[in-house]
């Protein structure tokens, strides 16, 4: 066990610097001058000396393993550049943004989960039947449409047509310091339509996993012995089968705990949720890549800290584990 | 529901139609595929020319009515279609091709090479794709071929581990160490002997990765990463979603007929898939009548 935590380790460091060199050298590599996309300023509008100048200031005229190590350097000092559009350090801008977006995404896979759970038992259990047809076609259906799409939909309808949900944002900038009650239940509407995108798209995965994993624990020995014990078949399938199943659900929620930060890129957007995706976007539309390699950094580390969470945890769920 | 799980299983056409998701898959696709090649015969203009007024509404010669620019929503739709399966296909191909290798090689040669390879992919595995993507899409410039090459450097990973592990159970079989003892060479036993017995789940990974690959591109242009001058079904949505197609009743028309046509194009090829995946894992089968 302590040896798989330790390869992990490695693993995730090789990621951080991966993220890092890719950050470093993505805007030097590409054709043209880097002062653009490093400092931001409109060079062509530049005098040779005022380019020079600004060269100096930005450390470009130094050899590369230089610049590789005060970027280093910086990023330690959680330094993380400044932003071109708005006058403020990327690392403030970003600190402001993700808790928003664990908001919806923590609650979104709380949901998926309970649902994928719920239905993957139940048409497990009814398997083979329309039921069981009919909610595997459903999820399928689901999965395959554009996470983007499903948001501009439910917005038309539950937006803009019938208007019982906000349209974008996060709250209400009005009720900010007024009744704290109203402000919880303002964010909470907020919520619904971001959320209910992502439960749609995200039901699936769990849905599929349980009803597979159910299918097989159905069958065991155990499993008999309780229906012929004559107890109530909710009971066999919840308390005996169910916890038995709920395993490989385990490792598929673990699995998308890392990547639930960044898949709420796209409908963060839609809904204009003030959350690191939507900052993303409007990183791409101004061209801000101090910005955007910020962003991307953080959301890397959210990943790798998830993902550690999701080791530390694992034994619990499955004494097994910590037997190998 | 397979013609024999055990044994010779012969490729034939005979699996699908055994299945009926698998066949309703094939259907999809291949109509898909005839509106793309008949894009020209089948589209009433010129998706990229001004002929009528902007926004109009469905009827007047507009089926679906005109955009923002006033061009034919309808026609737009009939070429994207062009530009989502050509993404779909070729990035698939790629990620398949790259995934094989990758699978193959780490497989047969073992040792050191696996576990570099395997160690990388799992970094691949790992890293948040898609901001990553966003990123690279970012500084590469918006491009039809940028978009394709960018999708497929970050989703062969996941085929290059399930095509190992088939490897792996493939590279300990009679047939193979017959070869062996025959005196062929490593390179022939992977090309001729191991090859092949990899091929069928190469394909359904082609089929997953090129539903995949659709849905990326898709977020990419609507996200305005994708190719200005390419009309696809995500930068039709881009549009419609810039220009707040949702706040009159456009959306009917301009959002809902290129999303149903992405999700009918990703549905068609996961049924496909999920028959094939049938097909060559018909453990898949022996746990569904468990029980």
């Amino acid at each position: 066990m302590r040896g798989r935590i330790g390869s992990q380790l490695v693993q995730y460091l090789a990621l951080i610097f991966l993220t890092i060199a890719l950050n470093f050298f993505l805007p030097r590599a590409m054709p043209g001058s880097p002062l653009a996309r490093l400092a931001g300023e409109d060079i062509a509008m530049m005098s040779p000396e005022m380019r020079q100048e600004i060269m100096v200031r930005h450390g470009l005229d130094r050899p590369v393993y230089v610049q590789f190590g005060l970027y280093l350097r910086q990023l330690a000092r959680g330094d993380l550049g400044h932003s071109f559009q708005r006058s403020a350090p990327v690392a403030s801008i970003i600190a402001e943004r993700l808790p928003w977006t664990l908001l919806l995404t923590t609650t979104a896979l709380a949901l998926q989960t309970a649902l994928g759970v719920a239905l993957g038992g139940w048409a497990a259990w009814r398997r083979g039947g329309s039921a069981d047809y009919g909610t595997m076609a459903l999820v399928m259906l689901c999965r395959s449409m554009p996470s983007f799409w499903i948001a501009m939909i439910l917005l038309a309808v539950f937006g803009a047509g019938l208007g019982w949900f906000p349209m974008f944002g996060a709250f209400k900038p009005w009720l900010v310091g007024g009744d704290t009650l109203a402000a919880i239940v303002d964010v909470l509407r907020h919520m619904v339509l971001p959320v209910t995108s992502m439960v749609v798209l995200g039901t699936a995965e769990t849905f599929m996993t349980m009803r597979y994993s159910m299918l097989d624990v159905l069958g065991e020995d155990y499993v008999r012995t309780a229906r012929a014990k004559g107890l109530r078949e909710a009971v066999v399938l919840y308390k005996h089968a169910g916890r038995n199943a709920l395993l490989p659900v385990a490792t598929v929620f673990m699995l998308s705990l890392g990547f639930a930060v960044s898949g709420a890129t796209v409908i963060e957007t839609v809904f204009a949720y003030p959350g690191m995706g939507r900052l993303m976007y409007e990183a791409v539309l101004g061209r801000d890549y101090p910005l955007l390699q910020g962003c991307f950094l953080v959301i890397t580390l959210a990943v790798i800290a998830a993902n550690i969470f999701a080791d530390l945890l694992y034994p619990l769920v499955d004494p097994r584990v910590r037997l190998t | 529901m397979i013609p024999s799980a055990q044994g010779k299983r012969p490729m034939s056409l005979k699996v699908l139609f055994d299945n009926p998701p698998g066949l309703i898959g094939v259907v999809l696709l291949v109509m898909l595929l005839g509106i793309a090649v008949f894009a020209p015969q089948l589209s009433p203009y010129n998706p990229d020319e001004r002929v009528g007024r902007p926004f109009q509404r469905p009827g007047e010669g507009h089926l679906l009515g005109t955009n923002d620019i006033g061009q034919d929503i309808l026609s737009e739709i009939i070429w994207g279609t062009r530009a989502s399966l050509t993404i779909g296909v070729v990035t698939g191909m790629l990620v398949t091709v790259a995934g094989t290798t990758v699978g193959l090689v780490a497989g047969c040669t073992g040792g050191t090479v696996d576990s570099l390879l395997m160690r990388f992919t799992d970094l691949v595995l790992i890293i948040p794709f898609l901001p990553l993507m966003i990123l690279l899409a970012a500084f590469l410039g918006p491009s039809f071929y940028n978009l394709m090459l960018v999708i497929a450097v970050l989703m062969w990973a996941r085929p290059a581990r399930i095509i190992r592990s088939q490897v792996l159970t493939l590279r300990c079989r009679t047939y193979v160490e017959a070869a062996r003892a025959a005196g062929a060479s490593s390179g022939r036993i992977m090309v001729r002997h191991i090859l092949p017995g990899v091929l069928p789940l190469a394909v359904a990974q082609f089929v997953m990765s090129a539903s995949m690959a659709i849905l990326i591109e898709a977020s990419l242009s609507f996200l305005g990463l994708g190719d200005p001058v390419q009309k696809s079904w995500g930068s039709i949505l881009y549009y419609a979603q810039a220009r707040g197609a949702f706040l009159t009743g456009a959306w009917l028309w301009w959002v809902l007929p290129p999303g149903l046509l992405i999700t009918l194009t990703v549905m068609g090829f996961a049924m496909t898939g999920f028959a094939l995946d049938r097909y060559v894992n018909p453990r898949l089968n022996r746990r569904q009548v468990c029980g």
